[in-house]
């Protein structure tokens, strides 16, 4: 007998802490009452007062004998009073499956292969059936997270599918995160702490500090058995090369898990042709990389494979989306056009044609439109750089027309400024606008701006003058001035674009030390944010399952597939002591009982006993009693 | 600040009762009770011999013409009898913290409301040890405020004497009338005897008894050190739920005998507990004992 709740010492101060109160409401119960009353006349008749000199004994005993005696019961079944032994007690068992990326890897001859996992389920099986049928058991799901897949269930069938349904995931295994999970769940459970039973080989993420340390004493081990003769692709990065952005730099790195070198080539393919082979041997333990360069504007899926494949097939192969090559389309409609065509053609993909002020249509263009000095019938719908228009049709009002000034100073606080630098500009004729407050003053005389960006749902810039028929045309200025405006109007046209193929789980970026973390952006495949944090210029977030992510940073951007399996780093050393293989549990279940059922019950009668006959009820039974007394002497007369 | 003792919505259910007395007094016309006296009426009661100093008006010249002896024409008459309204301020009206005497005062503020909407002349008195002075009222419903006021202000004190009480009020209301006894009736010397004396001498009496769940049925048991209200003896007794049934046995006992007393001096005895609604103890026990209708 044994209580499951509460340790002796807690009971009994707990027992002591309801009864003093009892005892006491008892005693002032029954104490004697001053009452004030309108007459004495009826009292005095009722019946002689039977005047109580002094209380030595307790009234009514029975009354506080019963009441303490249904208070212990009622505790007693608040403790759980057990009969039987504690060992035969029923327990919470804790079965962590391991369900990383490694448990897809095969075993066993070709004939008859199967992966780790459907070995770790068997495990699991056997384990289940050899739990006793009154112990609750909880299946967690272990990988880089530990996800419980049941709650404690004693449901064997539900546990059977809930195993049934286990599947590797991406990630690797983080044992430590998985046991300390499984000790919080046992703390949180009322019933007796039973096993923790960790099922797999025991791959993990990354060296523990401490495994041995932190292992729970009532760890189970059902070990299984794996080759560790795999290698398979780490991680595969893309980027546009910085010299020729038609070019691709690929960056692949290759590891060998094994305990003896490799000899293995690395095929890449894109849209499906040939796009670079390369044989490598990678020594045992070990990393190799190597890089490619494809050139391609068209975007495309480009796939690594290595060959020959091996029991893990998973990281054998990766797939990457190049994204296409963005191109901008610019109108220019000038009857000068010479003026204008060194500068726009040098900017890269841009498209520019050349059109007489006559063939001008509005809306037939996509992309940018330069109005070079003439009045178009109607405007353009769509951005658009006006250069010098006349008076009564620019899109930004006309001040002044001066002639013969000096350019004062650009803009300072805004990106369309950037590197502009060139002073002691002398402008032949200008127009001078009258800016809206909304509006950005690129470039300026003392007497107003000269270049006026405005946004809107069209991005509009005019020039007040012509830049390549003023001393602009020979200054660095002009170029750098209208690569601004095309960035500020076409942010993706400058876009840096790189791609990278890694595993799922924690992913860790370095981000350029220009980018401020405000201006970072991480979004998953639908669109939605996924949470990450940065450090310094390190980028870090996690992603728990297989996809692509998307990290924006200003003007650039990182494709993630995470397509890669995340693959151990250790293998976790089993501490001494540790308990392993099937367990024999004891079957003598039957003789632990739980009383608390029976105890609430005799309780709750014993009080409900005491309330019949000492409570409201009194006067009733007293003239049961009396009922009974009557009949009594003709019950013994009539026998 | 307290509310007012009856609500209006009460007060414009009572305009349509009145209240009711048995005997026949003597008075001057205007009342609502015919009496059996004679006086100066239009409906014609009886014929008596004519005595010198009776008024020659009334005499009936037919029969004296043909018998030659006068005889004189009585006419029934519906006179106006005074209505007094003795509450008791005792302390032994003070139970339950104070809410029989709230209860007994709004009992008498609605009698004296039904009084005065037909035009009766009530005056209420209070008395414990002594009759207090009084408030004499009449001349209908617009007078009732300051009836109201003055059963407000009341407040419980001393113990009670119904002999003095007795003596003071006869002594000082020699006219008889209707008297209504608005108390608990709780007096350690007893208060038949002068109930009595005041139904001897000519009043109606009404007895309304009020008590309070406790004074009837006291809810406490074991032991218990008793005080009196208000001569402030002790008595300790271990009480059960035995000595309770003959407690309430004495006092309904008690009561019955008001009642007898009651009804054998041609009066009538309402027994109220403050349980009860003072609506359902108006339109209920005083309609069906024909106090007020």
């Amino acid at each position: 007998m044994y209580f499951l709740n509460l340790s002796l010492v807690q009971f009994l101060a707990l027992f002591g802490a309801i009864s003093i109160p009892t005892v006491l409401l008892y005693l002032l119960g029954r104490s004697r009452r001053k009452q004030v009353v309108a007459t004495l006349r009826f009292w005095v008749a009722a019946q002689q007062p039977v005047v109580v000199e002094r209380r030595k004994r307790i009234q009514q005993p029975l009354s506080l004998i019963l009441q303490l005696v249904g208070m212990l019961l009622l505790l007693l079944a608040i403790a759980q009073l057990r009969l039987g032994t504690p060992l035969a007690a029923p327990r919470d068992h804790v079965m962590i499956l391991d369900t990383s990326a490694w448990m897809a890897a095969g075993i066993g001859s070709a004939t008859r292969r199967v992966t780790l996992m459907d070995e770790a389920r068997n495990k699991a099986r056997a384990y289940l059936k050899a739990v006793p049928a009154s112990d609750r058991l909880m299946l967690v799901r272990a990988d880089a997270l530990a996800t419980p897949a049941t709650s404690f269930e004693s449901d064997r069938p539900k546990l059977e599918r809930a195993i049934a349904q286990s599947v590797p995931g991406a990630t690797a295994l983080n044992l430590d995160q998985a046991l300390a999970f499984a000790q919080r769940e046992q703390a949180l459970s009322p019933y007796r702490a039973g096993e923790i039973v960790y099922i797999g080989p025991g791959r993990v993420a990354a060296e523990a500090d401490s495994p041995i340390a932190t292992a729970p004493k009532n760890l189970r081990i059902l070990p299984v058995t794996d080759s560790v003769e795999n290698y398979g692709l780490r991680k595969i990065a893309v980027r546009r090369s910085g010299s020729d952005p038609d070019l691709w730099d690929i960056y692949a790195s290759v590891r060998n898990y094994g305990t003896a070198p490799k000899a293995v080539t690395l095929a890449l393919t894109f849209g499906g042709a040939p796009a670079g082979t390369r044989k490598l041997a990678v020594p045992p333990g070990s990393d190799r990389e190597v890089t490619f360069e494809y050139r391609t504007r068209a975007a495309g899926l480009l796939e690594a494979t290595l060959l020959p494949h091996d029991s893990f097939p998973d990281d054998d192969h990766a797939v990457l989306e190049l994204p296409q090559q963005p191109n901008l389309n610019v109108t220019v409609y000038s009857d000068e056009p010479d003026l204008l065509r060194p500068t726009i053609t040098a900017i890269p993909r841009v498209h520019a044609t050349f059109r007489p002020v006559t063939e001008y249509r509005a809306g037939t263009n996509t992309g940018l439109v330069i109005l070079d000095r003439f009045r178009p019938p109607t405007p353009p719908a769509g951005n658009a750089i006006w250069i010098e228009p006349p008076t009564e049709t620019s899109p930004v009002p006309v001040r002044a027309k001066l002639e013969n000034v000096s350019f004062d100073h650009w803009c300072s606080d805004n990106a369309l400024c950037t590197g502009l630098r060139t002073k002691d500009l002398h402008l032949a004729s200008t127009y001078v606008f009258e800016a809206a407050p909304d509006d950005i003053r690129i470039g300026q005389v003392a007497d107003g701006p000269v270049i006026v960006a405005r946004a809107g749902k069209y991005k509009t810039v005019v020039f007040g003058f012509q830049p390549a028929l003023s001393d602009l045309r020979y200054e660095l200025a002009t170029p750098l001035l209208f690569g601004n405006i095309l960035r500020w109007m076409a942010p993706e046209l400058f876009r840096l674009s790189a791609a990278a193929a890694s595993s799922a789980g924690m992913v860790t970026m370095e981000l350029d030390a220009d980018i401020r973390p405000e201006d970072v952006r991480v979004l998953q495949q639908d669109g939605t944010s996924l949470p990450f944090t940065t450090h310094g210029h390190t980028l870090r977030f996690f992603s728990g399952t297989p996809g692509t992510v998307r990290v924006q940073a200003a003007d650039r951007e990182t494709v993630y597939s995470l397509t890669l399996p995340e693959l151990w780093e250790a293998k976790w050393e089993v501490p001494a002591g540790v308990k392993q293989g099937l367990p024999g549990f004891r079957s003598d279940t039957a003789f632990s009982r739980d009383l608390w059922e029976l105890l609430a019950l005799l309780g709750g009668l014993g009080l409900l006993a005491e309330w019949l006959l000492f409570g409201r009820a009194e006067g009733r039974m007293r003239r049961l009693r009396a009922r009974l007394s009557v009949l009594s002497p003709r019950v013994r007369k009539a026998s | 600040m307290p509310g007012p003792l009856l609500e209006r919505q009460f007060l414009e259910k009572l305009e349509r009762l009145t209240i009711h007395w048995r005997k026949s007094f003597n008075g001057l016309v205007g009342g609502h009770n015919s009496s059996r006296f004679a006086g100066g009426g239009q409906e014609f009661l009886d014929h008596r011999h004519f005595h010198s100093g009776d008024d020659l008006r009334a005499v009936n010249w037919r029969a004296y013409l043909r018998l030659e002896k006068m005889f004189l024409k009585m006419f029934q008459v519906e006179p106006r009898v005074p209505v007094r309204l003795l509450i008791d301020t005792s302390e032994s009206m003070n139970s339950e913290e104070g809410f029989k005497f709230t209860y007994a005062r709004q009992l008498a503020a609605a009698l004296c409301y039904v009084g005065l909407v037909r035009l009766d002349t009530i005056t209420v008195r209070p008395f414990s040890a002594r009759l207090g002075e009084g408030m004499h009222c009449g001349g209908g419903r617009h007078r009732f405020s300051p009836v109201m006021d003055y059963l407000s202000n009341l407040e419980t004190a001393g113990r009670t004497d119904y002999f003095e009480v007795v003596r003071q009020f006869i002594s000082t209301h020699p006219q008889r009338g209707l008297l209504i006894i608005v108390s608990d009736f709780l007096d350690d010397t007893g208060c038949e005897r002068p109930l009595q004396y005041l139904a001897d001498f000519g009043h109606e009496l009404l007895l309304v008894q009020v008590w309070s769940e406790e004074d009837r049925t006291p809810p406490w048991l074991g032991d218990l050190d008793l005080v009196d209200a208000e001569t402030d003896s002790r008595l300790r007794l271990q009480f059960d739920e035995a000595a309770r049934a003959s407690y309430t046995s004495a006092f309904d006992k008690y009561a019955a005998g008001l009642e007898q007393l009651a009804h054998r001096n041609g009066g009538r005895y309402v027994g109220v507990s403050t349980g009860m609604a003072i609506e359902d103890i108006i339109f209920g026990s005083l309609v069906r004992s024909r106090v007020i209708a």
